[in-house]
């Protein structure tokens, strides 16, 4: 999968699965470490993703990474909580896309 | 009085370190249909959700709502307002529409509800930037007395989820910038039943993400990570939080 804008290649399965590879992202692997010790309330798991973000991005990436995942730590909840769909537009821009992650796997709100 | 935020990291932006304590001061403040002492205890009752044995015994299973029992709780709310904060908290990837249903039918009013769920999200979100960054959160403040007004925003309609929502074309002079920048994402609108509630919502999270995500690089905004990381961030959170929006 391409960014469209950038050009750059992305292994977007990495988005759902965790694994050790950027994916074609810079730091996407430590990124994704340290996004799951948050949102698992992991601490020991945070603190030692935490020090690899500072060691490699510095302590200023590491508060920025904090802060979007704590906002989507807000999103997805407001989401899931009111039964919002997705819209028709997005819903058919990303079909192939959510086919590919296996994304459907998440629609339970028609329940 | 001492800073409940100061151990941030010295290379917190100030765009966070201004929002932070204006959003725990607002949770403790009367709402449009909770009091603050209710909203304070909604706060407390999302961090006792992590260590609620119910909960971690449902988040271990295929199909949680098989698992029956009651929550370890701090004692302060009705049951049916647990039944919310708590799976809101720590499962909110399989909440369903019989959910909903059964909060509603147990007595909770559909503008509680909404002002319920934005009140546990604002303690989560706050919860999981001190996780993040490596500081102890802050207690709670104290409540502040008042009764809340308790009056519904009339131009409200059903849908497009479960709860009732202020289009875009109804708004009021009370939200008249809300839906700027093309904002009509039904995540904007998904809280909008209780409008009160919106920038106690939306002044918290503008400084975490962005306030115009249609931008494609960062232009004037200062960040320490790339576009393309903050994507991705948002995806693998939504991704580990089971969200489908």
């Amino acid at each position: 999968m391409s960014g469209d804008h950038s050009g750059n290649e992305y292994d977007l399965s990495l988005v759902m699965e965790g694994r050790d590879a950027d994916g074609g992202l810079p730091n996407g692997a430590i990124l994704s470490r340290f996004a799951e010790g948050i949102c698992q309330r992991d601490l020991a798991k945070t603190a030692a993703a935490r020090e690899k973000v500072v060691a490699e991005m510095g302590e200023a990436a590491m508060v920025d990474a904090a802060a979007v995942i704590a906002a989507f730590n807000a999103y997805p909840r407001a989401a899931d909580a009111t039964g919002i769909p997705l819209e028709d537009a997005k819903a058919e821009m990303t079909e192939g896309l959510r086919e590919e992650l296996g994304l459907e796997a998440f629609n339970t709100g028609g329940v | 009085m001492s800073d409940p935020f100061a151990d941030l990291p010295a290379s917190t932006r100030d765009d966070i370190r201004a929002a932070l304590p204006v959003a725990r001061r607002r949770l403790a403040e009367t709402g449009t249909w909770l009091t603050g002492a209710q909203r304070v205890a909604i706060a407390a009752e999302v961090r006792q959700a992590w260590d609620c044995a119910l909960c971690k015994e449902r988040k271990a299973t295929l199909s949680p709502y098989g698992v029956s029992g009651e929550h370890d709780t701090l004692g302060e709310l009705p049951a049916a307002w647990i039944d919310i904060i708590h799976p809101l908290t720590t499962d909110s990837g399989r909440l369903t529409k019989s959910w909903y249903e059964g909060v509603r039918d147990a007595g909770v009013g559909e503008d509680e509800f909404v002002e319920i769920v934005s009140v546990a999200i604002v303690a989560v979100t706050m919860d999981s930037f001190c996780v993040g960054v490596g500081i102890e959160p802050p207690d709670w403040p104290e409540p502040v007395a008042g009764e809340p007004k308790r009056v519904r925003a009339e131009e409200a309609t059903p849908g497009p989820g479960w709860v009732s929502t202020i289009a875009p074309e109804n708004v009021r002079a009370n939200m008249a910038d809300f839906y700027a920048n093309e904002s009509y994402f039904y995540i904007r609108r998904s809280l909008t039943l209780v409008p009160d509630e919106l920038p106690k919502f939306w002044d918290l999270m503008t400084p975490f993400y962005m306030s115009d995500p249609r931008i494609e690089e960062l232009g004037d905004l200062q960040r320490a990570i790339s576009r393309g990381q903050i994507e991705f961030l948002a995806a693998r959170a939504s991704a580990l939080l089971g969200c489908y929006y």
